[in-house]
């Protein structure tokens, strides 16, 4: 795994988890990795009929805080899973 | 971030020009990271040629991009003007077939290269066929060219997904990266001193450095050849001795050769010649196709042009 500083303070899963449950509503999320690297699934409703763009904009656009600037807290999401159900 | 107007026509420009353009960090034969290694991967098996635009060379488009497309990461592919995806997306689309399709390639597969063998190279492989058939006689005749074009030809087994081409020398198995860097690949064979061994001409290869003697240096300068003479030496060393024309290569003055046209021809000078030729290199993976070395350094011309700039 690589590594990548940060000057985050805390759980980074779980910081990814809040965000995520923040802007999708009703929406069960796993999220696992760790080093900067992490892999997201998200099953909500709100990827009923969305393309996989679409579906992967809206969960980056959650996290887009933790992935600012050359310390960020989230170096790269390694993969993006969506579902409606 | 707000895009300027600047910025967004420069986007456009860029999108706009070639079918297929992908925004990376590295270039095409050497990313810099592994997202950007994977869709190459994934366009090269599809495509023999697609447009690449390094961001790390790029501060501006790097971060623009993001905007531009409403996605945070790199790399990101764009198929006539529109934005397809990040890596993930990507390798989802090839999974099923779609990408094949969306680029217009034949979803069978890419392109067979055209490979041409010279009489002579096809004689040695019938010959070594003719040798091989006791032993396996399910081997076929396999090429690799790998990413940085170093190649491998040998006898081993076929794959599924193997690109076929019949040349003179019988057919020739590929897998498909392989494939999309063999278009126009010519095969000779070379009589050395232990008998021989084939020689190997591909346009696709991207431009090696070319070494330049002091003398040719010269010539060129006097013929007025529009060439850009750069020292990489230190600051000090340049006040003791540098070659007229010579321009020390800083931070600023390397980013105004790589916002430059790369047809220019570009000669590195260095001590003795080893410092700049890793300069060299460097510019020849940012896609600059006239990149010479100047052989022996300024040492060099001191030497054989002009005495006049002191040895150290």
């Amino acid at each position: 795994m690589s590594n990548h500083p940060t000057d985050f303070q805390g759980d980074v899963k779980e910081a990814i988890r809040a965000a995520l449950a923040e802007r999708i509503s009703d929406a069960a999320i796993t999220v696992t990795g760790g080093g900067g690297h992490y892999t997201i699934e998200v099953v909500a409703p709100v990827f009923e009929g969305k393309g996989m763009l679409d579906s992967q904009r809206l969960v980056l656009q959650s996290i887009a805080h933790l992935m600012k600037g050359e310390m960020a807290p989230v170096h790269a999401v390694d993969s993006i899973k969506t579902r409606a159900r | 971030m707000a895009l300027s107007d600047g910025l967004r026509r420069h986007l456009d420009e860029i999108v706009g020009s070639h079918r297929v353009v992908l925004f990376m960090k590295g270039t095409r034969y050497q990313p810099s990271c592994g997202f950007s290694a994977s869709v190459v991967g994934v366009l090269d098996a599809l495509l023999p040629e697609y447009h690449t635009v390094d961001v790390l060379s790029d501060p501006a488009v790097r971060d623009g991009i993001k905007t531009y497309s409403d996605w945070p990461t790199i790399p990101q592919l764009y198929v006539d003007a529109k934005f397809i995806g990040g890596a993930d997306i990507v390798r989802e689309l090839h999974a099923t077939g779609e990408l094949a399709r969306l680029l217009g390639t034949d979803a069978t597969g890419p392109r067979v290269p055209e490979v041409t063998f010279s009489p002579e190279a096809a004689a040695a492989l019938t010959a070594a066929r003719a040798d091989l058939a006791g032993d396996d006689a399910s081997s076929v005749l396999r090429l690799e060219v790998s990413s940085g074009f170093e190649y491998d030809l040998y006898f081993g087994s076929a794959n599924a997904g193997d690109v076929v081409v019949e040349t003179a020398g019988g057919p020739l198995h590929m897998d498909a990266p392989s494939a999309a860097r063999s278009d126009g690949m010519k095969v000779g064979w070379v009589v050395t001193a232990d008998g021989g061994g084939f020689k190997i001409e591909n346009p696709n290869e991207p431009a090696r450095v070319q070494q330049l003697s002091p003398r040719a240096l010269k010539a060129m300068l006097d013929a007025g050849d529009a060439l850009v003479l750069v020292d990489v030496r230190t600051p000090e060393e340049r006040e003791t001795a540098h070659i007229e024309g010579s321009r020390l290569l800083d931070a600023g003055f390397e980013h105004e050769l790589l916002a430059m046209d790369r047809g220019t021809p570009l000669v590195f000078q260095c001590h003795h010649g080893v410092r700049s030729l890793r300069a060299a290199e460097h510019f020849t993976r940012k896609g600059f196709r006239k990149v010479y070395n100047l052989q022996g350094g300024i040492d060099g011309w001191s030497v054989s042009v002009d005495p006049t700039v002191p040895r150290y």
